[in-house]
This record gives structure tokens, sequence and C-alpha cells, in this order.
């Protein structure tokens, strides 16, 4: 049985190297994924990936695995910085992040669970209609806003907001445990 | 919007970040005043992070890792930065401030520690029968010690050592640093002082090459004032072209993104 992340993250503070090794192996893929998604640019995406895992080292004592979920809370900060650096954003925007409690409805410590919930979001996108998925990329991998959002498509406001409102309720029916 | 947000969904609007303007002020306000909204919001955080599943794969270079595990090693924290603290706290009691009598004071400082770390093996060694389990964490510290001044002593004493000055920029903050480098060995010294790095900010020593990218020397600690003297292990036989020191986000960057704060070239 593999050590739970809340373990792994005892150990970090205790400074134990093999440890941060542990929780890169299980989540530097996903976390890699997501960081050349939203930059496609791999070099950055690795600076990045790097980056995140070193201020878990750094800041391991701060995080409470009781508030929240690690992976949850790694991908928050990845994306978070991936848009800073996309949109020429202060990156130290990502420091505050530390105390984000990010609550994951599965437990993604497992690889199997991980495989799971791939075909799930997978679906979960493939039930929105074509306008709602492409509406929640731009969101999510490109970090627009609203009105940044119905600038590029050159939809109404008032039709971008309800086209969101409307995947976001399907997606939360959808991913809810 | 002055209490709860009315709607569940706005939890996951404002995790998304498609709010804006009065209505992600609103949400900004509320939310931590209020412990259920809070919640509410970690829970919508959650269910948006699972988007990073639709994210094609692509798998990291395994470089990265490698990268990561040389960079946390390297890190001047915790055990590493108490011990190096503890070898300049002695060599500054044995012959004073560092950088003023610079080399002379170097080679003392170090035949200082390495009688002191001697004297000390010596003793400890004396003990070890009863206590051996507790004392052989001290005697790799003290050992780590000895192999720090024996460095010392091997770079000052090689011909081929370089010293070079940096120098501030014009704009940047102001400060003097030398480094003395020895590319056979593949190690370097560095000693000096800077003005405080901003809030949230590193300095970082760079190796610039006359080929290739620049290759991290270290984080400088402290982030102000006299820098604590370090010897550093950088790739054997590489030509520099140059040192240099920039401003990074806190903890060091792989390679440099910041303004460079002070450069010495090497004559």
């Amino acid at each position: 049985m593999s050590t739970s992340d809340a373990a792994l993250i005892q150990k970090i503070v205790q400074r134990d190297e093999s440890a941060l090794a542990a929780l890169y192996d299980r989540y530097a893929s996903l976390l890699s994924s997501v960081l050349n998604r939203i930059l496609r640019d791999t070099q950055a995406a690795e600076e990045i990936l790097q980056d995140v895992f070193f201020q878990l080292w750094r800041n391991a004592a701060q995080f409470d695995p009781g508030r929240g979920s690690l992976p949850g809370w790694l991908v928050v900060i990845a994306r978070n910085r991936a848009i800073s650096r996309l949109r020429r954003h202060n990156p130290s925007e990502g420091e505050e992040l530390l105390e984000t409690s990010v609550i994951v409805p599965s437990n993604l410590e497992s690889a199997v669970v991980q495989q799971q919930l791939l075909g799930r979001v997978k679906g979960a996108l493939e039930n929105l209609s074509a306008d709602q998925r492409a509406a929640i990329e731009l969101a999510y991998f490109e970090g627009l806003t609203h009105s940044e959002i119905a600038t590029r498509t050159g939809d109404p406001l008032g039709t971008v907001k309800t086209r969101i409102r409307t995947a976001v309720e399907s997606l939360k029916r959808t991913l809810s445990p | 919007m002055n209490g709860h947000p009315t709607r569940p969904e706005d939890f996951d609007l404002y995790a998304l970040g498609v709010l804006e303007g009065e209505e992600k002020a609103a949400f900004e306000a509320h939310v931590p005043t209020c412990a259920a909204c809070a919640e509410k919001l970690a829970e919508a955080r959650g269910r948006i992070a699972l988007l990073a599943f639709a994210a094609p794969r692509v798998e990291p270079s395994p470089a990265v890792k490698e990268r990561l595990m040389r960079q946390i090693h390297s890190a001047p924290e915790g055990a590493r930065l108490q011990q190096r603290e503890r070898a300049t706290r002695e060599v500054e009691r044995a012959v004073g401030p560092f950088p003023r009598w610079w080399p002379a004071a170097v080679l003392a400082a170090a035949a200082a520690v390495l009688i002191l770390v001697s004297v000390r093996l010596w003793q400890e060694n004396a003990h070890l029968a009863d206590e051996l389990g507790e004392e052989r964490a001290t005697l790799q510290q003290q050992q780590a010690q000895l192999d720090e001044a024996l460095h010392v002593v091997a770079l000052m004493e090689a011909k081929d050592t370089i010293s070079v000055a940096l120098a501030s920029q014009p704009g940047m903050a102001k400060g003097a640093v030398r480094v003395m480098y020895n590319a056979k060995m593949g190690m370097a010294m560095c000693d000096g002082w800077v003005d405080p790095a901003p809030a949230n900010k590193s300095y970082q020593l760079w190796l610039v090459p006359k080929d290739g990218k620049p290759i991290s020397a270290g984080v400088i600690e402290p982030s102000n004032g006299p820098i604590n003297p370090w010897t550093m292990k950088l790739p054997p036989g590489v030509a520099a072209k140059a040192f240099a020191i920039t401003l990074e986000p806190e903890g060091g960057m792989p390679q440099p993104t910041g303004p460079m704060v002070l450069v010495g070239p090497v004559s």
C-alpha cells in the first residue's frame, strides 16, 4: 500500500528528500499536462513544474492535509502561476495561495482513481454543447474572464455568462460525488 | 452582493476565474469573513481543479526531477544552512570578518577549522564506544565541516584558481562580491555584501559559461548585508565568461529571469 500524501508531507517537513520525490512521481504528470496545455511552451511549463514542487519543499509545514487535498492545491497553484505568466501578471500572486484550501471530491493518491477521473472529466465535458465546452476551456486554460471570452468569441456578454453558468451547473452535477 | 453569494454556482464561477469587476470584488469581500462560504469555495476549487484532467497527457522530461532534486539539495536551508553557519562562525571567531583579510584569512580560517574539527573528531572518537548511535550524526556533521575546510584550502592553493570581482550595475542595488573559481575542480567560493533584496525575492549567483546557458551557483543567504562565505560545487571543466547575481523569486530559479544586479567578467 502506498504512503499517503499526509504522511509524505510530514516526511518533507522533516527534510526527507525521498518523500518529495514520491509526491513528484505521483502528481508531476498531471501538473505537466495542465501546464503544457495552458502555456504551450515546454520549457516554461517545466520551469513552473519545478518551481511548484520546490515551493512545496520549502513550505510543506504550512500545508495542512486536514484542510484540503494536496493534488488540488498543487493544480490550483500551477494553473495560477501559468496563467500569471501567460497574462504577464506578477508571479508573486501565487504565493498567496499558500493558504488556499482546496477540497477535491475524490482521493487522487491512487493512479487508478486518477485514471477513472480522467474518463469522468472528459465525459462531463463531452456532455456540454460545443459553445459551452469552448467557453469553459477559454476560462480554465487561458484564464479569460466573462467579458474577455465575449470579446474573443464575438458573442454578447449576457449570452456568454448564461453559457458558462449552465456549463458549470452541469459539471458540478457530473463531478460531485 | 453584500451577503452570501445568491446562487450556488457562483463559487464555481469564482474558482474558474470568470468573475470580474464588482461581482468579483463583492465575492472577495464576503468570503474571507464567512466560514461556510469559504468551505463552499474550497469545494468549488476542488471541482474546477479536476478540469486539469481534460488536458492532453504530457509527461515531464526526467531532467525536471533531476534539477528539482539538485535544487533542494543545494538549497541553503535546514541542517545544511545551520552547518554552514556554524562553520562560518568558527571561522569568524578565529580570524575576524572574512572579506577584509582575503585570501590569507581564508587559509588561516580553514586551518583553524581544520584543527578545531580534528580535535573534536578525536575527542568524539573516544566516546563512540559508549554512544555510537547518537554520535554518528555529530561525526557526519563534523566530517562535512572538515571536508569543506579542506576544499577551501585546495581552492585557495590551486594555481589556476581565478578571482572575479562583481560590481553593481547602474540603477541596481549596491554591493561588492568576490568569487574565487577553479574550473578544473568545478568549485567556487563567494563572499562580500549586497543591499537588502525586496520582499519575496532572492539574490542568485550564476556562472555564465563561454558556451551555453548560465549555471546556478546557488541562492545567496542571507538576502542582504554581508554574505556568509560559502563554497559551491559546479560542473567541472566549464570555462567561465563571467559571474553574475540576479534578482529572482524567493528560492531561486532554474534559469535567470530577473535583472542583473552585480556582474563580474572573467578577465
